[in-house]
């Protein structure tokens, strides 16, 4: 039988995924790739929380809202780190880095 | 519960009335995207003229719902009080002078479609104004972000520009990101999403305290984000630097009015009980705003750009807004009269770097050397917009934080803690920091000699100098006379 606690610690692991992605890896593609995995951790969680929430299903509702945000978040970011690649011929965050204090 | 369908769209319909000014921007947002697409090749500024008839006919629809005093519409989901209206006037009237920033200097370029995303922009942040539901209110902090992310990258002339885009809209996802997850852990804990709700606040009583913790924390970095308070600060000084200067001046003023409200609305939920999570967020709030404060005075100080400058002083700002947000007790008069004071000074500011951009070329400080004698009127107002954020007599700047530390020091009187007597003190020990580093710009300005002869290059934009000018006379207008605006807030 499978519980609310076995969704709660999947999603937990997709998160701390997507954290380690955004702190590790040196590509802004994959960095975009982490976020995602952290969206998609939040958007099980409420899935698997809606199913106690029978009257308002706030969490599916929101679900979807987050899916779709997600996406165009990711698509914007793209095109940016697109136009970057333009100008850097790089997408790695530590070799672009002409504004600092 | 199942409620009939009939009559879930009679409260539907019913509710309409309370989104006209959301519908008057979502028309235009339409609109826009249309023109800049169709017309804009044929009929020069015709996306702009959309924009601000749409722009104009929400602060119509806004001003007719100044008497409504705290409705809810949509099965709760919108709400409409006079702070949000008086913050969505504020909000739509800001982005209108933005929206004639860009205008007035971008005019070369095929460039439509900024427009309409300041107009989703807009939008999101009157959600933000107006909600007191999670869902809406991330919905509300996405859009904002979207739009401001393709704001900031949308000109991308040059290398920084690019750069500032790609770390704004990094950062930006990831803080939502981890907004989201503590979202759904608190929605877990809770089973509702209505941060006012009983059901809610009684979840939270009854939660484990580290998953209270960590979901407070998680939605803090979304919130923090967006008005960049101290740890989440580190995005700012960059992107303000590289963004074109019309987008800066957007990005410092408008979204953090928008935040703050949601903030304030979030606070007041909270911090009425005695249980773990209401002293979580009073400490939270009460650390945040002295980190703010201090990290953002003594970092401006060894600027040597105005805008990174005025991206560190945001941030002190932001510090201030959040002491009075904690200070706020049953009205929100100061709370108000200090986010218009902060807006007309940031955009006036704005207005003089991007004057003074176009002439020199640049926006380092040693660039303003002797302009003084050359420029006399234009570092004249910008002196007075100094004196105005440093928040010295007889400037609006002045009374606004004159009367955040009245409250403030009023609830210290009320309960005696260390906590709030630092605030006072770090608050004011910071507007003596404060005043170095914004007088550096009529010290280089009048006092300091030129070495070199230098050039200055002629610039069209008159009439957004005299927007600039009619800005630095409200500040002084609403300094000397503070019941003119205090009185419209009843």
């Amino acid at each position: 039988m499978i519980s609310i606690t076995h969704f709660l610690i999947v999603s937990a692991i997709i998160f701390c995924i997507g954290v380690y992605a955004i702190l590790a890896k040196r590509n802004a593609i994959m960095i975009l790739v982490g976020i995602e995995l952290m969206i998609n951790a939040s958007i099980l969680n409420f899935v698997a929380f809606a199913r106690y929430d029978s009257v308002n299903y706030g969490g599916q509702v929101f679900a979807l809202f987050a899916i779709v945000l997600a996406a165009a978040a990711v698509a914007v970011g793209l095109a940016i780190i697109l136009n970057v690649y333009r100008h850097y011929k790089t997408i790695d965050p530590k070799n672009i880095n002409e504004l600092k204090d | 519960m199942n409620v009939p369908i009939t009559a879930i769209l009679d409260q539907i319909l019913a509710s309409l009335p309370l989104f006209k000014p959301e519908f008057c921007l979502t028309a235009g947002f339409i609109c826009a995207i249309a023109t800049a697409l169709f017309a804009e090749q044929r009929l020069k500024n015709v996306t702009f003229t959309v924009t601000a008839l749409s722009l104009g006919a929400t602060i119509y629809c806004l001003f007719l719902q100044v008497p409504i005093s705290a409705t809810t519409g949509f099965s709760g989901m919108w709400l409409v009080d006079k702070l949000g209206t008086y913050a969505r006037i504020l909000i739509s009237t800001a982005t209108l002078l933005i929206a004639f920033f860009i205008q007035q200097r971008h005019t070369r370029q095929q460039n439509g479609d900024i427009y309409s995303m300041l107009l989703a922009a807009t939008l999101g942040m009157h959600v933000l104004c107006s909600t007191s539901s999670w869902l809406l209110a991330f919905i509300g902090i996405e859009m904002v972000s979207i739009a401001s992310y393709l704001l900031v990258g949308y000109f991308s002339q040059n290398k920084a520009q690019s750069e500032a885009a790609m770390k704004y809209a990094l950062f930006g996802s990831v803080c939502a990101a981890v907004m989201l997850y503590g979202l759904s852990l608190m929605y877990g804990l809770t089973g509702n999403l209505d941060f006012k709700s009983a059901q809610h606040l009684q979840g939270l009583m009854t939660a484990s305290e580290p998953l209270v913790t960590l979901s407070i924390l998680f939605v803090c970095v979304g919130i923090g984000f967006k008005l960049s308070f101290v740890p989440l600060h580190l995005w700012s000084p960059d992107v303000y630097q590289g963004s074109p200067t019309a987008i800066t001046a957007f990005l410092s003023t408008v979204p953090k009015v928008g935040a703050i409200i949601l903030f304030t609305r979030v606070y007041q939920a909270w911090s009425s009980t005695s249980f773990y999570f209401s002293e979580l967020a009073t400490w939270i709030i009460v650390v945040v705003a002295l980190a703010s404060m201090l990290i953002g005075n003594l970092a401006a100080l060894r600027q040597k750009d105005v805008k990174r400058l005025m991206a560190y002083s945001s941030i002190a700002h932001t510090g201030f807004l959040m002491m009075a947000i904690f200070a706020y007790q049953d009205t929100f008069r100061y709370l108000f009269f200090y986010l218009v004071a902060y807006v007309l000074m940031n955009l006036a500011t704005f207005i003089f770097i991007d004057h003074l951009e176009q002439r020199t070329g640049s926006t380092t400080l040693r660039s303003y050397m002797g302009l003084g004698r050359k420029l006399p009127l234009l570092f004249s107002a910008f002196t007075i917009v100094a004196v105005s954020l440093i928040g010295l007599p007889p400037t609006i700047g002045f009374i606004g934080k004159l009367m955040v530390f009245s409250a403030v020091f009023d609830s210290y009187q009320d309960g005696q803690d260390t906590s709030v007597l630092l605030l006072l003190v770090v608050g004011a020990l910071t507007a003596v920091i404060s005043l170095f580093f914004y007088f550096r710009i009529p010290l280089y300005a009048f006092i300091r000699k030129e070495d070199d002869f230098k050039h200055l290059q002629s610039s069209s934009a008159g009439l957004l100098l005299s927007v600039g000018y009619g800005l630095v006379f409200l500040v002084l207008l609403l300094g000397l006379f503070p019941q003119l605006l205090l009185d419209l807030l009843l």
